[in-house]
């Protein structure tokens, strides 16, 4: 069974000084507590800087002694996460997690990640590629998706809301459903009329 | 049941230590050679310190945990002599002169554990002002005197570090009073009281001036940092890898059946601190032991 206690407290814990680790972890929506959503605000220094990461968190029963599913939401272009679905090649997250480590060191550790790729083992071949043989290209393609996917739910999110609002949907529920689909206008008004 | 009747304290003083521990089942895997070394501690520190532990404590509240005491030296042989000779189950609740007026301990003549264990535990908290231990007295004394002078001051945090470390205060001490552990303030490092009650945290201190060959114990966490429940005496002091991480046995022996890797440096757990410290199973003890380790640990 899920410790519960455990990632109660962790989830108060990591919390509590998000503002100086800027690694931050919510319930992912309604209450169930092995479906977690993280966000790493990206690293000063490198092409992810200013952009804020969305991580989908899974619990396995077995945690802590079993490591959690973590994988990027926001996409992201980095040698050890796939461009496609997010997934994260990080070995704490395998064979190397400890129970000792947290859900707040373990999304250090994928913010640590983003400031030191490693292309010799690679989670996208494509990604490593370009990483290794041509540079300025990686950090001009890395910024643009950080530009266009991680920092797109807090640039224009008040136009967004004011449009939707407009449209007759009450302001709290606008922003949470903006929220919950990144940011994308159209999906979120999708999702509003079908609710 | 007279012969019961006339035990004197020290033997009630045993059995209401039973009865506190089997409301702790971890207790159970108390070892003999932890206990040993235990003992032998909080004898050499009761003959230096025994008065000085006294400003430490919270004044006794009904909601506050009981308090560690420190006891005299011959109750501790007694009571070994005591638990030696008849098992946990026959000793009757017995109680010290001073208890019999506590309005809860209604039970007084039933001769099961079951009524035991009752009388002990609601008795505890007076029983304890009943040790006829001069150093208590001044302890009650000092605390209330300390309370009812400073309960308008609020209570200040004190060191973090420096109360984990030490839960033995200074007589320069600040804080109005002790953490209680519903204070809001209270650093989540700080041992729980009411789990450690009979190994407290100078114990520790005196194992470090002794040059004891652990020098980790010093910063021994207060919980466990895979479950974060409350480490308990034993887990307190059960140290299964050399790296010095510290676990609740529980979730070593979880560790265990499953990879047995050190959650803090991932070597594999080596099998013989695991023998040695006889953590890793649940190994069945004998009655005789069981009830020296009931005795040992609630006093040591």
């Amino acid at each position: 069974m899920l410790d519960v206690s455990r990632v109660q407290k962790e989830l108060a814990e990591c919390n509590k000084d998000k503002a100086i680790s800027g690694v931050s972890i919510n319930l992912h929506g309604g209450d169930d507590l092995s479906h977690l959503e993280g966000t790493i605000s990206g690293p000063v220094g490198t092409p992810y800087e200013g952009g804020t990461f969305r991580i989908d968190v899974r619990l396995p029963s077995g945690y802590p002694f079993e490591p959690p599913k973590m994988q990027f939401v926001t996409k992201v272009w980095h040698p050890n996460i796939s461009s496609q679905n997010g997934a994260i090649c990080l070995d704490i997250l395998k064979d190397q997690w400890s129970p000792a480590l947290t859900l707040k060191t373990a999304l250090l550790s994928l913010q640590a990640l983003l400031s030191a790729p490693e292309p010799d083992d690679p989670q996208d071949a494509v990604v490593a590629q370009q990483y290794l043989q041509n540079h300025p290209t990686f950090v001009a393609t890395a910024q643009y998706w950080t530009e266009a996917f991680a920092k797109r739910t807090s640039v224009g999110i008040e136009e967004k809301v004011q449009k939707l609002v407009e449209m007759g949907f009450p302001e709290a529920l606008v922003k949470s459903t903006l929220d919950s689909v990144n940011g994308d206008e159209n999906m979120a008004l999708e999702k509003l009329c079908s609710s | 049941m007279h012969d019961a009747m006339a035990n004197d304290s020290s033997v009630s003083a045993s059995a209401r230590d039973f009865a506190k521990k089997r409301r702790v089942n971890r207790s159970a895997k108390l070892k003999q050679c932890k206990l040993d070394a235990r003992r032998e501690q909080w004898l050499s520190q009761v003959k230096g310190k025994s008065c000085k532990v006294t400003p430490m404590a919270s004044p006794p509240t009904s909601s506050s945990p009981p308090v560690p005491m420190p006891r005299p030296q011959s109750c501790l042989h007694d009571s070994d002599m005591v638990f030696a000779n008849h098992s946990p189950t026959s000793n009757s609740p017995g109680k010290p002169p001073k208890v019999g007026c506590c309005p809860n301990n209604s039970v007084s003549s039933g001769g099961s554990t079951r009524s035991c264990s009752l009388s002990a535990s609601d008795g505890e908290e007076e029983g304890a002002r009943g040790e006829e231990n001069s150093a208590i007295d001044d302890w009650e004394t000092i605390a209330d005197a300390l309370s009812a002078y400073k309960s308008r001051v609020p209570p200040a945090p004190v060191n973090d570090s420096g109360a984990q470390r030490t839960m033995n205060p200074e007589p320069t001490r600040t804080i109005p009073r002790a953490w209680r552990p519903d204070d809001e303030l209270r650093p989540q490092s700080l041992p729980n009281l009411y789990k450690q009650q009979s190994f407290p945290a100078n114990m520790e201190r005196h194992f470090g001036a002794k040059g004891w060959s652990h020098p980790v114990i010093l910063s021994a966490p207060s919980s466990c940092p895979i479950c974060y429940e409350d480490l308990d005496p034993t887990d307190s002091s059960f140290l299964p890898c050399s790296c010095g991480f510290r676990l609740c046995l529980f979730c070593h022996k979880r560790i265990l059946e499953a990879d047995g890797r050190c959650p803090g440096c991932r070597k594999q757990y080596s099998p013989v601190e695991g023998e040695m410290l006889g953590m890793s199973g649940v190994k069945p003890l004998l009655p005789f032991q069981l009830s020296r380790s009931y005795s040992m640990g609630s006093r040591s």
